[in-house]
């Protein structure tokens, strides 16, 4: 199976289903998640292969390249089985809505896009899969209309830039080195000045920070992934912004290498103390922020932009630990903010709303998705037993032992500000009190739960035996010039501490087991309705009152002026003069042609001025 | 092997032992400085005993595995903590583990509250979490200035490298970092002035107003344990920890009747109050402690 048969099959594959999807529903369903599966068949039988080879030399006399190797293979396969989840999920969610072969065709064409990018050998497939990629993004963003579309807008503007900074990037590699394929680029950089390679650093580094959300360019996060359809949000969230990851991996040590990245600069104001410092700032700010959001897929959007800050801190700090913690967290955060992004669209999908406000009590009511939904959250707190721990765990440890406490604190502060909002999140949802209009409300289909059920076991396993994404994870590590790490199938052995996530995980079993027996052996309880609670005597009536909304009340009160977001206001704030200032330039062209006379006769007077005046000419 | 066995076994019952046993003495001392009498120091196994043959209500399965969590959660931090020599599993990811399974407790009661679907217990939630995020800044800079300061993540080591320079609470930078511990203690045990979460006569003790029969006895189970906990950690980080379990329990009970001795007299902070001096003094504290540490390391 050769890479570009694997790429052909993605977009042919997501081609053919909007053609024929063209005919009936179910074909078009069918086809997609057929395509969706055996991506994801082909990706894992390409397990270990390391592949480099031209695909087509024709382009201004550049081969186009496409590669494999471990780091390329655990993205494609991450890519492929969430996209396949959410095509999935998709089936009952955008039943009955207009344009769906639309729908299944970006879908698709996404997913193949970002194959693409992780499957690039040369810096021009990667940016031909990365404009596809983020464009079709674009029109699925905006799927909804309405908000939608400043959405959207908000989202290509800040894409595009990145994009012009990818090709300043590009253009002046070529122009340095001659080249752009990445392997070569990575043999001649090694010579460059110090200077031309904060350059290139700068110019990747706005791009794959736009696409990864990391503070300050991260405006465009919030709206694009609250107004998204969900199952398109799960993969926005998921591994969308994840290509910021990679390409920040990529340019920094495949292209740059561990020293030279290491080397730059000297103290704190080196650029890998910068991005340590800018991630650490991403996890903190935004988790606060998400504290104060009553959207349910807002909260996860700003949650996303702080998790996001873990991952890149990982990556920047620049040990063995650290770089495992940040790739271990991309895998999780892939896993657990698909999973809680679906399980809100389920959500939504019954209830027709994402108002944390007006939810409550569906626990009872549809208790595949709240499980799902408890096993997500506690992956995103990071509780011992789900995978979400294991790569924070990694990170802490490395922060602590190599003298960073304060990025540590910072890292470590977002914690309980995520069990604050998570927390929000089940209760606002799923426990408390079941207003009357949700009494009769049903289950989620079959194939909503599906991938959910698929994502929390996951979660669980990883979490358990996390040394089976680290055994892959290590070879990357090792690829890049690090020390092995000593991975067992149940945690990390070393001499500054290990981790051992079998003996917590029976301690916890076996107590929970016994505790478990102990209730049960005391005398019986009675189940009561929700009503029937203890209110001082008086009878609460059912609707009257609504507990869970302005849940944070106080800290609402106390944080919320310190928490305006500044960079969101300022880039609108640029936007704005813009126009004004286009506004103002605008009024020159005013259509009377008896004005654009006199403004070719003022601009001769002014030359024959200049001439006589001073004689130039 | 087999004494691992019996000291897994062992050092739960023994952290149960001595919580219940710091319950009755609360209230006997809190009594004391009433002007009361106070009820007899086994007070608590009585109430526990009668509570656990009462009948109760249930409001659903969340109600129950919830409470359990909490409490194994709980259970499991006991066998990660060294005990004055006993510490069964504390190779198996130290402080951080620690730090971590701690929040199964709170997460626990919170998720079980959460289906109690009652306007206290969501009051009572919502400040619990509250005063959470306001005492876990100064403890992580606490907890980050111990281990920087000995380049390690174990808390087997933090207690052995005491024995040979003596209390942290005494060492030079560290001291700063055991004072802001001592002032937020009382905020991480629920005890007054920051017992807002689970104020009795304001909102019916809070989280815990639909627990009855069984479900208060195992809640005041988990209080017993949390109690236990959180001034064992201070013990081992700050006071040396000890050689014999006998030893430890001497020194908690000491900080223990020390902090309900100061914190007796106070009245009841409102939550932003809570929050507000939680981020001042000890987080004042804590910073300097973590700064004078990382200088001294390098």
């Amino acid at each position: 199976m050769s890479l570009e048969i694997l790429l052909i099959f993605a977009f042919g594959g997501a081609l053919l289903t909007y053609l024929l999807g063209k005919t009936s529903e179910k074909i078009r369903g069918f086809l997609a998640v057929v395509i969706a599966l055996s991506l994801v068949v082909f990706i894992a039988c390409l397990y270990g292969k390391s592949v480099e080879k031209t695909f087509y030399s024709g382009f201004l006399g550049l081969g186009l390249v496409l590669r494999l190797n471990m780091l390329s293979w655990f993205f494609a396969i991450t890519i492929a089985v969430i996209g396949a989840l959410s095509v999935i999920f998709s089936l009952s969610y955008i039943k009955g809505r207009e344009k769906t072969d639309f729908y299944f065709l970006m879908m698709l064409l996404v997913n193949a896009a970002m194959l693409g990018i992780v499957l690039a050998g040369d810096l021009v497939s990667f940016y031909i899969f990365w404009e596809i990629m983020s464009w079709s993004a674009f029109l699925l963003i905006s799927y909804n209309k309405g908000p939608a579309i400043a959405a959207g807008m908000k989202y290509i503007i800040m894409s595009i830039i990145g994009s012009l900074c990818f090709l300043v990037g590009m253009l002046s590699l070529y122009v340095t080195f001659d080249t752009l394929s990445i392997s070569q680029i990575a043999s001649a950089i090694t010579s460059a000045s110090p200077g031309y390679i904060v350059f290139i650093l700068t110019a990747f580094g706005i791009t794959f920070g736009i696409k990864n959300a990391v503070l300050p360019f991260h405006t465009w996060l919030p709206d694009a992934h609250s107004e998204a359809p969900a199952p398109f949000s799960a993969v926005l969230s998921g591994i969308l912004i994840k290509m910021g990851t990679y390409g920040f991996l990529l340019l920094l040590y495949v292209i740059m290498g561990l020293k030279l990245f290491l080397g730059l600069g000297r103290g704190l104001l080196s650029f890998h103390s910068i991005l340590c410092l800018l991630g650490a700032v991403t996890i903190l700010i935004p988790t606060f922020i998400a504290m104060l959001q009553t959207d349910a897929k807002r909260l996860l959007a700003w949650s996303t932009v702080g998790q996001a800050g873990y991952i890149i801190l990982g990556i920047a700090f620049g040990t063995n630990l650290a770089l495992a913690g940040g790739i271990f967290h991309f895998f999780n955060h892939a896993m657990f903010k698909a999973l809680l992004f679906l399980a809100v669209g389920a959500v939504e999908f019954r209830t027709r709303t994402r108002d944390l406000d007006s939810l409550g009590g569906l626990a009872k009511k549809m208790p595949v998705v709240f499980i799902a939904t408890l096993v997500g959250i506690c992956a995103l707190i990071g509780v011992p037993l789900t995978s979400g721990f294991v790569s924070k765990w990694l990170i802490y440890k490395t922060l602590i032992l190599e003298g960073s406490p304060f990025l540590a604190f910072f890292a470590l502060a977002g914690t309980w500000g995520t069990i604050l909002y998570s927390y929000k999140l089940i209760h606002n949802v799923f426990l408390g009190q079941l207003p009357e209009k949700y009494k009769d409300i049903q289950k989620s289909p079959f194939t909503m739960q599906l991938p959910m059920v698929i994502l929390s076991l996951a979660i669980l396993i990883f979490g358990i035996l996390p040394g089976i994404p680290l055994k892959v994870i290590n070879t990357i590590g090792t690829s890049f010039g690090f020390e092995s790490l000593n991975i067992t199938l149940w945690g990390i052995a070393s001499e500054t501490g290990t981790l051992n996530t079998i003996n917590i995980f029976s301690a916890v079993l076996v107590a929970a087991v016994l505790l478990w027996l102990l209730f049960r052996l005391g005398a019986e309880s009675v189940s009561v309705p929700q009503e029937d609670s203890y209110a001082a005597g008086a009878y609460t009536p059912a609707d009257k009152y609504h507990y869970t909304a302005e849940f944070y009340n106080p800290l609402y009160r106390m944080i919320k002026p310190f928490l305006r977001d500044v960079i969101d206001e300022f880039y609108y704030w640029i936007a704005s003069s813009v126009r004004s200032l286009a506004g103002s330039v605008r009024r020159i062209y005013s259509g009377d042609v008896g004005y654009y006379v006199m403004y070719i006769i003022l601009f001769l007077a002014v030359l024959i001025f200049v001439q006589m005046r001073w004689k130039i000419w | 092997m087999v004494v691992k066995i019996i000291q897994i076994i062992l050092s739960p019952i023994l952290a149960l032992v001595v919580g219940v046993f710091f319950l009755g003495l609360a209230r006997k001392i809190m009594a004391r400085i009433h002007w009361r009498y106070g009820p007899p120091l086994i007070q608590p196994v009585i109430d526990m005993i009668r509570l656990f043959y009462q009948k109760s209500v249930s409001h659903g399965s969340m109600f129950d595995l919830g409470l359990i969590l909490s409490l194994a959660g709980s259970i499991v931090v006991v066998l990660f903590l060294p005990l004055g020599g006993i510490a069964p599993l504390s190779g198996s990811g130290g402080l951080l583990v620690i730090l971590y399974i701690m929040l199964l407790a709170p997460l626990g009661m919170a998720l079980s509250g959460g289906q109690g679907a009652n306007p206290n217990i969501s009051i009572g939630i919502s400040r619990k979490l509250i005063l959470g995020l306001g005492y876990e800044v100064p403890l992580l800079l606490v907890l980050l200035a111990v281990m920087t300061r000995y380049k390690t993540i174990s808390i087997i080591e933090v207690v052995n490298a005491q024995q040979s320079t003596g209390w942290l609470l005494f060492s030079f930078p560290l001291f700063l970092s055991g004072l802001s511990y001592f002032l937020i203690l009382p905020a991480i045990l629920g005890l007054r002035p920051f017992d807002m979460s689970s104020a009795p006569q304001e909102i019916s003790s809070g989280p815990m107003v639909e627990y009855g029969g069984k479900y208060l006895a195992l809640a005041t189970i988990e209080h017993a344990f949390v109690l236990f906990i959180s001034i064992a950690l201070f013990v081992n980080l700050f006071l040396g920890g000890a050689d014999n379990p006998a030893i430890f329990f001497v020194k908690m009970l000491v900080v223990f009747v020390l902090g309900l001795c100061i914190n007796a007299v106070f009245p009841r902070f409102r939550i932003e109050q809570a929050v507000k001096y939680l981020w001042k003094w000890p987080t004042l504290l804590a910073f300097l402690g973590l700064i004078i540490a990382l200088a001294i390391r390098s």
